[in-house]
């Protein structure tokens, strides 16, 4: 019933493949039936996974006793069988000890991340997806003339575009795409061999700025001008950094 | 010990989200022990970690716990209950159907064998490569695709029939 190609299948979908072997498989895709159930099947249950299975997250309480455990200096090595289950034992042995600017500086580590996670994993998996798929570029310019007025009418804001070939990084084109369940505007800049995907939409304040990896990609996010903006790629963090302020010079508005 | 313990804020502490996801799947009600456990563990064995991936470095670390922990009491790895996803605060957005899809599709994920639900937990909400979900369980990269194409194929069978039930 199953195609022997399956297993690539389901690897090209993972995002385990490079550039030739996922075009022999979307080229395996026209001619399979089985194949192309396959992938929809994929493509469905991770659809339903992310937004409506249940992602955990740890209760204020919890968060809370850890602060207050990992806060103290030494964590003295509890005999085995009281570590699990023996929730006295946390707040018992360590309750009041807390350093509240630890725990305030934890604070935000511990209710940040899982939102800022999100993003890094969805950002990476966009770009993974851009790179190994066909879609990478909709409008293929690098003329900004083309490409701003190609933005406009299809996505809700007007990114600045601008070619910046002259530093390196030339405007390979833009696209649409789908991140964190935000419509985003994409610049597609070649630097070399690496591709940087800048993710532009309407900052709604939901998201902080800053430098994150996520599966072997550098990220980095920036405000302005009541815009998010989110680069990615393999290029080094410094490159991505000069490719930031480049386009961060040529954005109106606040910061 | 301050820059020990920055470091750690910094490189392991991210992933808490995603340790106590992994151990609530795992390990349902006995998931703050189990995450409070694996993240001392790491903070003790922080000195011994060289860099590389604190994500996956943590999430092994919990993992282990758990194991460990279950085979120490020796009882069934206990499985996220009915009456717990919906105690669940429901989204007052949500209609009542969307909100049974939902309950049905995490009744299902919840009731795959452990091998396969981790990795399908791995994969498709931490976005994990392959070579990462081999580093945290352990298991060959060939071991973790073919989990993953029977964990997706029983969560289907098992999705299909949850919602065929409710058809009269």
């Amino acid at each position: 019933m199953s195609c022997e190609r399956a297993a690539e299948v389901q690897a090209y979908m993972d995002g385990e493949l490079d550039a030739v072997a996922a075009l022999a498989v979307e080229q395996h895709l026209e001619a399979c039936a089985d194949c192309r159930a396959l992938r929809d099947q994929i493509a469905a249950m991770r659809g339903a996974i992310k937004s409506e299975a249940r992602y955990y997250r740890p209760s204020a309480d919890f968060a809370e006793n850890l602060r207050e455990t990992i806060g103290m200096d030494e964590v003295p090595a509890a005999p085995r069988g009281r570590m699990m289950g023996t929730r006295s034992f946390w707040t018992g042995a360590f309750g009041g000890f807390a350093a509240t600017a630890l725990a305030a500086s934890l604070a935000l580590f511990l209710w940040l991340p899982s939102a800022q996670e999100k993003l890094a994993g969805d950002l990476a998996a966009a770009h993974v997806r851009s790179l190994i798929g066909a879609h990478l570029i909709d409008v293929e310019s690098s003329n900004h003339h083309v490409v701003k007025p190609w933005f406009a009418g299809r996505a809700d804001i007007s990114p600045p575009v601008a070619d910046f070939a002259a530093q390196g990084f030339a405007l390979a084109g833009g696209r649409l795409d789908y991140v964190d369940g935000k419509r985003a505007a994409v610049l597609v800049y070649r630097h070399g061999a690496h591709v940087v995907n800048v993710f532009v939409w309407k900052d709604d304040g939901s998201l902080g700025t800053g430098a994150a990896d996520a599966n072997g990609y550098h990220i980095l996010t920036w405000k302005k001008g009541g815009l998010f903006f989110a680069a990615i790629s393999d290029t080094g963090r410094d490159e991505l950094r000069t490719l930031a302020d480049l386009i961060r010079k040529n954005t109106q508005g606040q910061e | 010990m301050d820059e020990r313990r920055r470091r750690f804020e910094q490189l392991v502490l991210p992933h808490l989200g995603a340790a106590y996801n992994l151990a609530r799947w795992l390990a349902a009600r006995e998931a703050d022990d189990v995450t409070q456990e694996a993240l001392l563990r790491a903070f003790r064995a922080f000195d011994g970690f060289r860099g590389g991936d604190a994500k996956a470095w943590l999430l092994a670390i919990v993992r282990n716990c758990h194991y460990t922990a279950a085979a120490r009491t020796r009882k069934n790895v206990p499985l996220p209950e009915d009456a717990d996803i919906a105690s669940d605060a429901p989204d007052p957005e949500c209609s009542a159907i969307d909100r049974d899809r939902a309950r049905k599709l995490n009744r299902a994920i919840a009731s795959l064998p452990d091998e396969f639900r981790e990795t399908l937990v791995l994969r498709e909400m931490e976005d994990l490569s392959y070579r990462e979900i081999a580093e945290i369980t352990g298991a060959p990269i060939g071991t973790v695709m073919s989990r993953l194409a029977r964990a997706r194929a029983l969560l289907r069978e098992r999705w299909t029939a949850e919602t065929k039930e409710t058809v009269p």
